[in-house]
């Protein structure tokens, strides 16, 4: 009992001390880098304003690289969830499977499936789309399948009862009890994808992203303030473009 | 129209909960189940309509002269079975977010083709029988609400006329009006009769008030211990009770 009680945190404090020692994290190299680190971000004052018109294009390439990826995941992800949904799967095998392709796509990171796409089909936005929609469908898939399985079996009953198929019972008794649900996660994994693809756009895979890494590159520190000012903008129109709809979707909840 | 043989149904655990079930319903009648919570009474109307699976036994519904073996129906004709039967269910079982039309329209569902259900494009004789069927029940104003803003009486007299939509030739009913209050109870079981006369539906409702059985019904059967203990009269005499609901060592 008392061994227990001090397993946890003597093995956390050792696996910690580890782990500085190891990647010899240290807060005194950290103090010595300030210096460098004001003398970068000195040098990326003041923004290239010249540069801020043309670099719009590439920031909504990066969006509808979100979007699509998005809306792609959503397509693939609701034949998954549904398949892996306990409450709606045809057979147990099926289940599996589904549920091995959610953990399969949320295991690997879609930094990796961007890497994989953009050595198969070049660079631009495309293999980043793709990454995303793969990749999404990992937590998607995971969160629409939950929503299925928390749904009242009464009304899918009363659906099937009446001599109707199983997608019939699907459409008209599963899909409008899971629809907030669906429509929150969507918006949260656009949200994310948006962000994600400027990661990816660092790997070759187009948008503000890529001209994030060009402008590196290049010793353009001008213009990489504009970059990072311009994706500062981005991200708060995407999070405040999806806050809108989902406070409209839920608003209409409350009224009706 | 209705014959239950030798039903009998084991839970997952391996419990014989209907042993030896019984009973047939004739053309136009309404027969209530009564019997103690927890003998399967729930269960017994499930295996009716295969939303269960029994173990043993045979029913056998016959609709205009064609008989249909409920029990031995692989999985497409226990659609057509279920398109006969229609289902009332205690909590209503309606789907909340959708307008109330729409929900007596899934009434509909077993007869139209799988590529119109799911555009949900309903033809205009259909809806319009839907209208009437909500007309029929008192509710013709609320077509167009979410059915999840409804009362609990408005909604179970929606969940009917789905069933009238579906125009089944016999309804089951599981404690129709047990969510409702006593005169609220009475409208709806009123209107379950009429249905059932008028369109000429068999029924077979379980309920819990044996004044209700009295009332509504034209014949009663109680369920006890896995068999039915009562098949008579809608008035029950007070040994007939005890049959049904008494204690065993009284
Ligand atoms: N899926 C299930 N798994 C295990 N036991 C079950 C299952 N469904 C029902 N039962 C059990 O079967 C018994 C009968 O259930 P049923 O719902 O048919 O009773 P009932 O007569 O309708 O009762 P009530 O009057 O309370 O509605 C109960 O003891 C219940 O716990
Ligand atoms: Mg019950």
């Amino acid at each position: 009992m008392l061994k227990n009680r001090y397993a946890v945190p003597v093995l956390f404090l050792l696996f910690f001390i580890w782990s500085v020692i190891r990647t010899g994290f240290s807060i005194r190299d950290l103090i010595a880098g300030v210096p460098n680190l004001s003398n970068f971000i000195g040098c990326m004052f003041p923004p290239a304003w010249d540069t801020f018109v043309p670099l719009i294009s590439p920031a909504i390439e990066t969006i509808q690289m979100a979007f699509l990826g998005t809306v792609f995941a959503v397509a693939l992800s609701m034949p998954v969830a549904l398949l892996a949904a306990n409450n709606i799967t045809p057979s147990k095998p099926v289940k599996v499977f589904a549920r091995s392709i959610i953990a399969f796509t949320r295991t690997v990171p879609d930094i990796v499936f961007a890497l994989i796409f953009v050595s198969a089909v070049g660079l631009g936005p495309v293999p980043g789309i793709l990454a995303l929609a793969i990749h999404s469908v990992g937590m998607l898939g995971k969160l629409y399948a939950e929503a299925i399985e928390e749904v009242d079996p009464g009304p899918v009953e009363a659906v099937e009862a009446v001599g109707a198929g199983k997608l019939q019972a699907v459409h008209y008794a599963v899909i409008p009890q899971v629809t907030p649900s669906f429509v929150a996660s969507t918006l949260y994994r656009f949200d994310i994808n948006v962000r994600s693809s400027i990661v990816l756009g660092l790997v070759g895979a187009g948008g503000i992203g890529f001209e994030l890494i060009m402008a590196m590159r290049l010793f353009r520190y001008h213009e990489m303030l504009t970059i990072l000012i311009i994706i500062f903008i981005v991200v708060m129109l995407s999070e405040w473009a999806s806050n809108s709809i989902r406070a409209h979707v839920i608003g209409e909840e409350v009224l009706k | 129209m209705l014959t239950v043989d030798h039903l009998s149904k084991r839970l997952p655990g391996g419990k014989l909960l209907l042993r030896d079930i019984n009973f047939s319903v004739g053309e136009g009648e309404f027969v209530a189940i009564l019997g103690l919570s927890g003998t399967g009474k729930t269960i017994l109307l499930r295996c009716i309509n295969r939303l269960t699976t029994p173990d043993g036994g045979e029913i056998v519904l016959t609709d205009n002269g064609t008989p249909l073996n409920i029990t031995q129906s692989n999985a497409s004709e226990i659609k057509e079975v279920r398109r006969r039967i229609g289902m009332i269910f205690q909590s209503f079982n309606l789907v909340k977010r959708r307008s109330v039309i729409e929900n007596v329209l899934i009434g509909k569902l077993g007869r139209i083709s799988m590529v119109r259900s799911l555009m949900r494009r309903f033809e205009d004789d259909d809806i319009e029988m839907a209208h009437r069927a909500l007309n029929r029940v008192g509710i013709s104003d609320l077509a167009d609400r979410r059915a999840g803003t409804l009362s609990g009486g408005e909604q179970q007299r929606v969940a009917i006329a789905r069933s009238i939509v579906q125009d089944p030739c016999l309804l089951l009913a599981d404690e129709p009006v047990a969510n409702l209050d006593p005169t609220t109870a009475e409208v709806v079981m009123e209107h379950l009769r009429s249905i059932s006369v008028d369109n000429g539906i068999s029924a077979l409702a379980v309920l819990h008030q044996p004044e209700l059985a009295r009332k509504y019904a034209t014949r009663v059967l109680g369920v006890r211990d896995g068999v039915i203990v009562y098949d008579g009269d809608a008035g029950l005499s007070d040994d007939d009770f005890e049959t049904i609901y008494g204690s065993n060592d009284a």
